[in-house]
């Protein structure tokens, strides 16, 4: 039966598709984000905003498709409680500009020369530090939450982008 | 991992003093009879095993409670008593040779305890001094017996499961089952030599090994890793790429809102099950948050998705840095269904 579904390329499924927690998310996301985007698109062509209000809107749907398709990590909760004190400010806090980035990484070069004789401690507190800022939800937790945290979080970043990727791509070509 | 330690413990057993074989035959002998003796009174084993696991603890009320339940075995049982440490596991049979050696002198203060229990709680002070004391002596003197110490919290609480547990085996075979049963319970952590053995900087030692474990796993996610040693690199690296992650997820929306108005959000079906094929391949080479997943023969379906994506990857994001493009094609190079970095 399996095979039959399979030779049609049409439809695929995995045996278990609430186990694999990989493919939960992605369903998840998918299914929150679309009617998200159906909806924008809707109001869009009914009212008419401006470009960067709309990259908001999105972006916002974006993040919250994110935090709702997680909800077992602790870093997704505070995403969707900053989500939804602040739903349509500038959210691009939770990614840096690159000129930011260049400041920080200076920031790094210039400290390391100092602190060569310093303790290693120093230079890795500093960066759990700015991992705490990446992270959402990341002030509040100590080293080794943040450590799990971190890599639920990256898993689910990864998978986000495929499937932007994968939406953007289907819409594209 | 108890292969080894057993093994080890073997080969340790070679190179050691004849002072410390004499006592592990000794231990052994000991055990031996502490085996017959339980056989005998099989009621009274599940207490003779909390006693057993509770030697290496510093718990008052528990040992109280064990041995005022042993007053009842009578005396015959008192000088098999300390080694009765033994047995079900190995573990234990380390933890022999260091309690063993403490107890040939004060026999007489167990025996007393074992027949009056009022005086339990200042003789069972004094047990637990000694043997604290004896280790670290034991530490610097002996060549490679592996001390284990237990923490209090663990012990409270679970002890009668895993005791009825441990009582049911034989010895051989509790040599795994109940360490493994207890070492879900119990923080094990094995003191090497010269190190210290004191709850602080165990319990210190069970932190930085939990950090570092974490640590492994972040490496395997993270690409770029594997070259760079160090917490503070590894730091850095997985700092950089979450942000290139959330810098790329930013784009992707902006792209994302830009083709809005023409999206066919139709293809919702197709893409989700584009998705549920991908990752049923690709999930299966990745490591924990894994579970088993059948591998369905959808390479092609799946290659055809991805090639799609990729040169499109490669044009469309903004700048990451060379390193990253790199890994990232091979991202999504599904050629071999997996994850490459």
């Amino acid at each position: 039966m399996e095979r039959q579904i399979i030779n049609k390329r049409k439809r695929v499924f995995s045996l278990q598709p609430n186990k694999n927690p990989n493919a939960l998310f992605t369903r998840r996301y998918v299914s929150h984000l679309v009617p998200a985007l159906k909806k924008i698109n809707m109001n869009k062509s009914s009212s008419k905003t401006n470009h960067q209000s709309f990259e908001k809107t999105v972006k916002h749907e974006v993040d919250m498709a994110f935090a709702l398709s997680a909800q077992e990590f602790a870093w997704s909760r505070f995403l969707q409680q900053k989500l939804l004190s602040s739903p349509h400010d500038d959210l691009i806090s939770t990614s840096s500009s690159p000129s930011e980035i260049l400041e920080r990484s200076s920031k790094k070069q210039g400290g390391e020369k100092h602190q060569d004789r310093d303790e290693e401690g120093g230079e890795i507190k500093k960066r759990l530090k700015e991992l705490q800022k990446l992270l959402p939800g990341g002030e509040e937790m100590n080293m080794e939450e943040i450590l799990s945290e971190i890599g639920s979080y990256i898993v689910c970043l990864e998978l986000q982008m495929i499937v932007l990727k994968s939406i953007v791509q289907d819409n594209t070509s | 991992m108890l292969e080894g330690l057993v093994s080890q413990e073997s080969l340790s057993l070679n190179s050691m003093d004849m002072s410390v074989l004499e006592r592990l035959k000794w231990v052994q002998q000991q055990q031996q009879q502490l085996q017959q003796v339980v056989s005998q009174s099989s009621n009274n084993s599940p207490e003779l095993l909390q006693i057993l696991q509770f030697h290496g603890s510093n718990n008052d009320e528990l040992l109280q409670s064990s041995f005022s339940q042993f007053q009842m075995l009578g005396s015959g049982f008192g000088p098999n008593y300390n080694m009765g440490f033994g047995p079900p596991h190995e573990a234990m049979d380390e933890c022999i040779s260091r309690t063993s050696s403490c107890h040939m002198e004060p026999v007489d203060t167990i025996e007393v305890l074992l027949k009056t229990g009022e005086e339990n709680r200042a003789i069972a002070l004094k047990n637990k001094r000694k043997p604290e004391v004896k280790t670290r002596g034991e530490e610097k003197t002996e060549k490679k017996i592996k001390i284990e110490a237990e923490t209090e919290s663990s012990m409270k609480g679970r002890l009668n499961m895993r005791n009825t547990e441990a009582s049911s085996d034989t010895s051989k075979e509790t040599s795994k089952g109940a360490s493994e049963i207890q070492k879900l319970d119990y923080i094990h952590v094995r003191a090497r030599r010269g190190q210290a053995t004191d709850r602080h900087s165990l319990a210190e030692r069970a932190r930085r090994e939990k950090i570092s474990k974490k640590m492994k796993y972040l490496q395997d996610i993270v690409p770029g890793c594997n070259k760079v040693t160090g917490k503070a690199g590894m730091l850095d690296e997985i700092i950089n790429y979450v942000q290139c992650l959330q810098r790329q997820v930013e784009f992707l929306s902006m792209k994302l809102a830009v083709l809005n108005p023409e999206l066919e959000l139709a293809v919702e079906d197709v893409s989700v099950k584009q998705f549920q094929a991908y990752f049923t391949n690709v999930v299966a080479s990745k490591q924990t948050i894994m579970v088993d997943v059948p591998l369905f023969p959808l390479d092609q379906q799946g290659s055809l998705d991805l090639s799609a994506i990729n040169p499109n990857q490669t044009t469309s994001i903004e700048a990451p840095s060379a390193s990253w493009e790199t890994q990232s094609q091979s991202l999504y190079n599904t050629s071999s269904l997996g994850f490459q970095y």
